[in-house]
């Protein structure tokens, strides 16, 4: 065997030791908690109702959240995904923002716009609406800390379809916004579903910006992290097992339609 | 018309093409042809000019509501939609949808999926989608590129056909010379986002306005040389019967034009001094012995080259170390028997000269 051959042999061992330890990393607490928590945990969903009501007030909380999130950041990420205009780079770091700060900072700071002393919050407030310490402010939070990741998914799905199609459908009589549903819309679905599930997933993982904002009624995270100070690990180990395995949810989501994709990829390939 | 696309320019484009005619752009890659088409459609924002259709100023119009029909290279045919979806997009009805798709040859494709289509039958939905719709203005970039043979002239035929019968007006980039040949009433050379020369297809290819352009268009022989006006020599000319009689009667002079070694005859308006003479090479006649016609330029050579492509046959003769190349069709080579090595006579007449 050449000396160049050992060499490469070596660094191929190297590399793959090094990459499976990360994996071992990544994958080992995961296993350990479904493992050691999870049994009790399902099995704690018949018995346990605050468990239940919290699971139920986090679902609810993080899906009004997506569809805010939907709501605002599809235009948004289309204009940032087709349109050049000054200040573009500034609205993308300011939609970036919320990912950079500490989730509590950004609670802190929603606290600041919405609590009863601040304008909206007072105002909200008068007209019978309470958003700190309501689910309204849960679901603020995790909008807050988890729109960006719609908003960049959205983007690149807008921006991996080429805009001749859109072209092609307006000189064919569609004005802008008949093209954009029948064209763009329909072939940036799929990312916009991956997109929104991804945020839908970080909303209900979401800790630190709730805690601040809305500590009761508790959210799943809040209330695993609760039974944690006040009961210690095993009362809090079901509950954390039950939100993990509530992640593999969207993660199957998505690998579905990241399958879905690549086999349509393959169909279209050669168009545009 | 001037725009932009990130750092390249379309700058003091200006052509017209008549309402109903036939328009090709002619241009090497990047020249800025489909960004033309694009401008045009209002796809693309004019930056300054002027950009009218059926007479009327379209500058403030959108796309949907400027009645043009675009056809890109690559089809871009929606694959979310089936290709009865596609070719039914734009049109009035599903029952004028499937006329043109007949009328198109299309109708075999009906029914099918988008995403089994191959890139000719992608071209032809395109193509039928934008004619379904039933537009003013037909935009084409490089529409019958990846059509078979056999399926390019039906296409092309009925594309032509229904141009005149619905009056539509097209502009068509192309980088066939003999498509814009067949099909162009105006083509439009362009180059570096610029036009270079536009007129009547046929006055371009031979009267090409510089010998980039001559090159651009093929032309096989682009000699530099001097030019220099024959003021004393109209009866001879006359006498040669070159359809030169008189030239200065019609505003133009007899010229001679030389080329090193070689000394050319011609007519022309072209000023004294340096310049370019162009003959295509389908205009000089080769023969064994002096043909005894009435061309003003005779040369004897030794040919060193007979490439043969199917029907055509390209000759290269040496006449005083410079070459000629005369294209003359595969059965009149075989006939004189044309060698490497063998001496012929190189005629053209004066008027297959011209001087840029």
């Amino acid at each position: 065997m050449t000396p160049s051959r050992i060499s490469h042999r070596v660094a191929s061992v190297v590399a793959a030791t090094f990459a499976s330890l990360f994996l071992l990393f990544l994958v080992a607490p995961i296993a350990e908690l479904v493992a050691t928590g999870g049994g009790s945990g399902l099995r704690k969903l018949t018995t346990d109702a605050e468990l239940r009501s919290s699971l139920w007030l986090t679902l609810v909380t993080a899906t009004s959240a997506v569809l805010c999130g939907v709501a605002g950041g599809t235009p948004i990420a289309y204009l940032l995904a087709r349109k050049q205009f000054r200040g573009r780079a500034v609205l993308s770091a300011i939609l970036d923002l919320p990912l950079l700060i500490p989730h509590p900072v950004a609670g802190i700071a929603l606290l600041l716009v919405l609590g009863r002393n601040s304008v909206v919050g007072g105002a909200a407030l008068d007209a019978g609406l309470r958003i700190v310490g309501s689910p309204i402010g849960i679901a603020v939070a995790m909008l807050f800390v988890s729109a960006p990741l719609y908003v960049s998914g959205a983007r690149e799905a807008f921006a991996r379809v080429d805009p001749r199609y859109e072209a092609v459908a307006r000189t064919l009589g569609d004005p802008p916004w008949r093209a954009f549903r029948r064209v763009s819309l329909p072939l940036s679905m799929r990312g916009l579903i991956a997109a929104a599930v991804v945020m839908w997933a970080r909303a209900v993982s979401e800790f630190g910006a709730i805690v601040v904002i809305t500590y009761n009624p508790k959210a799943a995270s809040v209330l695993s992290y609760d039974r944690f100070t006040s009961f210690g690990l095993s009362e809090a180990l079901p509950v954390a097992a039950v939100l993990a395995i509530l992640a593999l949810v969207p993660l199957t989501v998505l690998r579905a339609l990241r399958y879905g994709r690549t086999a349509a990829d393959t169909g279209w390939a050669g168009d545009g | 018309m001037h725009t932009r696309v990130g750092a390249f320019e379309l700058r003091d484009v200006s052509f017209i093409v008549p309402r109903g005619n036939y328009g090709v752009v002619i241009g090497p890659a990047g020249s800025g042809k489909t960004t033309l088409l694009e401008t045009i459609a209002g796809i693309r924002p004019l930056r300054a000019g002027m950009v009218a259709l059926d007479g009327r100023d379209a500058r403030a119009l959108p796309p949907e509501a400027r009645r043009v029909g675009f056809v890109y290279q690559h089809g871009y045919l929606f694959p979310h939609l089936s290709v009865d979806e596609n070719i039914a997009y734009g049109a009035a009805s599903t029952e004028r949808a499937r006329e043109t798709a007949a009328r198109l040859g299309a109708d075999d494709l009906l029914g099918r999926s988008v995403r089994g289509l191959s890139g000719g039958e992608r071209q032809l939905v395109a193509i039928a989608r934008a004619l379904a719709a039933r537009p003013s203005i037909l935009l084409l970039d490089e529409p019958f590129s990846a059509l078979d043979p056999r399926r390019r002239v039906r296409v092309r035929r009925e594309v032509r056909a229904l141009h005149q019968e619905w009056n539509i007006t097209v502009l068509q980039v192309t980088h066939d010379f003999t498509e814009a040949g067949l099909l162009g009433d105006v083509a439009i050379l362009l180059d570096g986002g610029r036009v270079l020369q536009s007129g009547p297809p046929e006055r371009v290819f031979r009267e090409p306005a510089s010998p980039y352009i001559a090159e651009f268009l093929g032309a096989e022989n682009v000699l530099a040389g001097t030019v220099h006006h024959l003021r004393d020599t109209a009866p001879d000319w006359s006498a040669s019967a070159d359809d030169l009689s008189d030239p200065a009667a019609r505003g133009k002079h007899a010229i001679e034009f030389r080329a090193g070694p070689l000394t050319l005859y011609t007519v022309g308006d072209a000023e004294e001094g340096s310049g370019h003479a162009v003959i295509r090479a389908e205009e000089i006649l080769l023969s064994l012995e002096p043909h005894p016609s009435s061309a003003r330029n005779v040369f004897r050579g030794r040919i060193v080259e007979v490439a043969s492509s199917g029907a055509l046959t390209r000759v290269t003769v040496d006449i005083h170390n410079t070459p000629l190349i005369a294209a003359l069709t595969t059965r009149s080579a075989d006939e004189l028997g044309l060698t490497p090595g063998q001496e012929v006579h190189a005629s053209f007449k004066a008027m297959a000269v011209h001087l840029c």
